[in-house]
C-alpha cells in the first residue's frame, strides 16, 4: 500500500474524479478542490503531500494559486497538469517553484510514476529539512554552552586566563583582568606575555609559555594579596593541546592565619622556654652551690622552681583546652545546665581566694532564670575564669558582682569588678592568646594570657558571645550571653 | 683589693636575674638587676657595668633591640659589650639574632644567646667580652 496524501486542484469534474480512482485505488489519501479558493480553503485544514494543480481555475491560475499556497507556507510537492502546455509555460512554472509539469492527456502509469516520484522527493526534502533543524539546534546547544561556560568562569573568584596555542588570550574572567588592570574586552585576543608583561605577573608570562615539566604551582605577592598559580594544559577530546589555562587563587587569608599560628607558636615558645630557662637557673644555684654547704639556703629556689614547673603545667593544659575549644563540639555534649549550682561552686571558691584581700563576692540571679544550653565543664571554665579574673584584678577591699537574667532574648551573665580595669586601647586585643596588659598593677600578678582567649572560644562554640567594658582605674564588666 | 667587675641583667623574669645573680656573686662579681629598660637607663645614669645582659621580649617584642640602641647612642655607655638573650630563635624559622636588617649594628649587639642560658654560659661570655683592665678595674668611665 502506497502512502501519500494528495490534493487535486482541477476545475473539471471528470478530470478529478478519474485521477481520484486511480490513486485511491493505489491507496493514497486523496482531496479535490473544484477552484482556487477551496484549494486553499482545504490547505488550511491540513497539509498535503503533493498538490497537482491544474493550469487554468475558474478563479485564478494555477501559477497565481501556487504563489499564494507558498506564501503561507504549504510545503507540499506541486505537479501543475495542463493541456496548454507550451515549453514557455513549462519554463515559467518551473521557475516559480512548480517541482513537477504533467501536460495532459495522462495515462494512469504516467501519473502514479510523478506522484512515487514527488513523493520520494518530498521525503527526502523533509529529511533534509529535520536534519537542518537538529543541526540548527545543536548549534545553538553549542552556543548556549559556551554561554554557560563563560559566565560560569565569570563568576570564579579565583583570577582565570586562557590562551590559545598561540599564545593570544582567548578568555580573561572579571578577577584577572582586575588584576591586569584592563577593560572587558581589552584582553582578547591579544599576546598574554605582552599583558602579564613586566610587573610581579612577568614570571607568569614565562611559565605560561614554558614546557609542561618546567611550570610549577608557586605563590606570588601583588600588593597586600597573596595568589597561589597554577597553569594546565586543556586538550579538545583527541588528546590535542588546544591552549593553556592560568589560574590564580587568592590565599591571602590562608597565609594570614597561616602567619597568625606562625606567632602563636613563636610567643608559645617563648612562653614555654622563659620559665624554663629560669627554672634551670634556680636549680644551677643549687648545683653549684653559689651560697655554700648549707641546703637550708636554698629552700627557697627550690620552691620557687617548683612553682614555675606548677605554672608550666597550667599553660600546657591550658593549652589543650585552647585547642580543645577550637573544634566543634559534639553535638549531644551540650546540656541543659542549670547556672546557679555552678555558679555557687565559682563563687565559694573566689571567696576563699578574695577573702584575704577583703574582696566580697555577690551572687544575683534572677528567679527564673533558664538553664544554659552548654556543655557543664565549659560553664564552669567560663565562670572559673571571668570570676578568677575578677578578684585577681580587683583592689583589696573590693567587690565582684555576678547578675544573671534573660535580657533580649539572650540569658545574660554579667561579672562586675571594682578593680583596676583596662585600657581602652587594649579592649580589642583582650582575646589575643598571650596577651596580658603590662601595667604596673599587673606587674606582680600571675598569668598566661590565655584564660579570655579560652572563655571566648568556649561562649562563641555554645553559639553565645562575650562582651567586655571597662573603665581604667574603676574596674571592668564581662558579659556573657548565651542563647536563652 | 680590686673592684669587682660589675655586671648588669635586664630581663623582666625574676628568678632568672636571681639565680645569675647568685651564681656570678659566689665567684666575685658585683651584679646589678633591673625589670625594665626604662629602670635600666636609670640605673645607667649612675652605674658603668663592664657588660650588659639584655633580654629581647620584655613588655614590646623588641625592647632588646631598643635598649641597644639607646645605650649605643650615649657617648659614655657605647663601649660597654651587649648580649642579647632570648627564648625565640631558630627554632621557629625566625631569625632574631640580630643579623637580619642591620638590627645588629644598629643596636651594637656583641653576642646574642638563646634561653635558656646558663651561669656556666654567661661567665663564659663575661670572661670573653667585659670591658676589664688588668688590675679589674672597669675600662672606662
Amino acid at each position: 500500500m502506497a502512502e501519500g496524501s494528495i490534493l487535486i486542484v482541477d476545475d473539471e469534474y471528470g478530470v478529478r474524479s478519474g485521477i481520484r480512482t486511480i490513486l485511491e485505488m493505489e491507496g493514497y489519501e486523496v482531496a479535490e478542490a473544484a477552484d482556487g479558493a477551496s484549494a486553499l480553503a482545504a490547505l488550511d485544514e491540513r497539509d498535503y503531500d503533493v498538490a497537482l494543480l491544474d493550469y487554468r481555475l475558474p478563479d485564478t491560475d494555477g501559477l497565481s494559486l501556487l504563489q499564494t499556497m507558498k506564501q503561507r507556507g504549504c510545503e507540499a510537492m506541486i505537479c501543475m497538469i495542463t493541456a496548454y502546455a507550451n515549453i514557455d509555460t513549462a519554463i515559467a512554472a518551473t521557475r516559480q517553484g512548480v517541482d513537477f509539469f504533467l501536460p495532459k492527456p495522462f495515462s494512469p502509469d504516467d501519473l502514479e510514476g510523478v506522484i512515487v516520484t514527488l513523493l520520494r522527493h518530498k521525503k527526502a526534502r523533509t529529511e533534509a529539512e529535520r536534519l537542518r533543524a537538529e543541526h540548527e539546534a545543536s548549534l545553538l546547544a553549542l552556543a548556549e554552552e559556551k554561554t554557560q561556560t563563560h559566565s560560569l568562569v565569570s563568576s570564579l573568584r579565583d583570577a582565570v586566563l586562557v590562551v590559545n596555542r598561540d599564545g593570544d588570550v582567548v578568555l580573561a574572567n572579571p578577577p584577572m583582568l582586575e588584576l591586569l588592570e584592563l577593560g572587558e574586552g581589552e584582553a582578547l585576543m591579544r599576546p598574554a606575555q605582552e599583558l602579564l608583561g613586566g610587573g610581579a605577573l612577568a614570571t607568569l608570562g614565562e611559565q605560561l609559555a614554558a614546557p609542561a615539566k618546567d611550570r610549577t604551582v608557586r605563590q606570588l605577592e601583588i600588593g597586600e594579596q597573596a595568589w597561589m598559580t597554577s597553569i594546565v594544559t586543556f586538550r579538545d577530546d583527541d588528546g590535542e593541546a588546544r591552549g593553556r589555562i592560568l589560574t590564580l587563587s587568592d590565599i591571602s587569608e590562608v597565609r594570614r592565619l597561616a602567619m597568625e599560628k606562625q606567632k602563636f607558636i613563636r610567643t608559645m615558645v617563648h612562653e614555654l622556654k622563659s620559665p624554663l630557662g629560669s627554672i634551670k637557673g634556680l636549680l644551677e644555684v643549687v648545683t653549684d652551690k653559689s651560697l655554700g654547704e648549707d641546703l637550708d639556703q636554698y629552700l627557697p629556689m627550690i620552691a620557687r622552681a617548683d612553682h614555675r614547673i606548677d605554672n608550666l603545667v597550667e599553660l600546657i593544659r591550658d593549652l589543650l583546652t585552647l585547642a580543645r575549644s577550637e573544634q566543634a563540639p559534639e553535638a549531644e555534649e551540650a546540656e541543659l545546665v542549670p547556672v546557679a549550682p555552678v555558679l555557687d561552686e565559682v563563687a565559694e571558691l573566689a571567696r576563699e581566694r578574695g577573702g584575704q584581700r577583703g574582696v566580697e563576692v555577690i551572687t544575683d540571679l534572677a528567679e527564673d532564670l533558664p538553664p544554659a544550653l552548654i556543655r557543664p565543664d565549659d560553664l564552669q571554665l567560663v565562670l572559673s575564669n571571668l570570676v578568677g579574673n575578677a578578684v585577681k584584678y580587683n583592689r583589696d577591699g573590693g567587690t565582684v558582682t555576678i547578675r544573671g537574667a534573660v535580657v533580649d532574648g539572650w540569658l545574660r551573665l554579667d561579672v562586675a569588678d571594682t578593680g583596676i580595669g583596662i585600657r581602652e586601647e587594649n579592649l580589642a586585643r583582650l582575646w589575643d592568646e598571650f596577651f596580658r596588659e603590662k601595667r604596673a598593677e599587673t606587674r606582680e600578678l600571675e598569668g598566661n594570657g590565655l584564660g579570655l582567649s579560652i572563655v571566648k572560644r568556649l561562649v562563641e562554640r555554645a553559639g553565645g558571645r562575650l562582651e567586655a567594658a571597662s573603665v581604667e582605674g574603676e574596674g571592668s564588666t564581662f558579659s556573657v550571653l548565651l542563647p536563652a | 683589693m680590686t673592684t669587682p667587675t660589675t655586671v648588669l641583667f635586664v630581663d623582666d623574669d625574676r628568678d632568672f636575674l636571681q639565680s645569675k645573680q647568685l651564681y656570678l656573686e659566689a665567684r666575685g662579681y658585683r651584679v646589678l638587676t633591673v625589670e625594665s629598660p626604662d629602670a635600666a637607663m636609670a640605673l645607667l645614669e649612675r652605674e658603668t657595668p663592664a657588660i650588659i645582659f639584655l633580654d629581647l621580649m620584655m613588655e614590646h617584642v623588641d625592647d632588646g633591640f631598643r635598649l641597644g640602641y639607646r645605650i649605643g647612642k650615649d657617648e659614655r655607655l657605647s663601649h660597654i659589650p651587649l648580649v642579647m638573650l632570648s627564648g625565640v630563635a631558630a627554632e621557629t624559622g625566625t631569625r632574631f639574632d640580630g643579623e637580619a636588617g642591620g638590627l645588629r649594628e644598629w643596636s651594637r649587639l656583641a653576642r646574642f644567646l638563646d634561653k635558656p642560658v646558663t651561669g656556666k654560659q654567661v661567665l663564659a661570655v663575661i670572661e670573653e667580652l667585659a670591658v676589664v683592665t688588668p688590675d679589674g678595674e672597669p675600662a672606662a668611665v
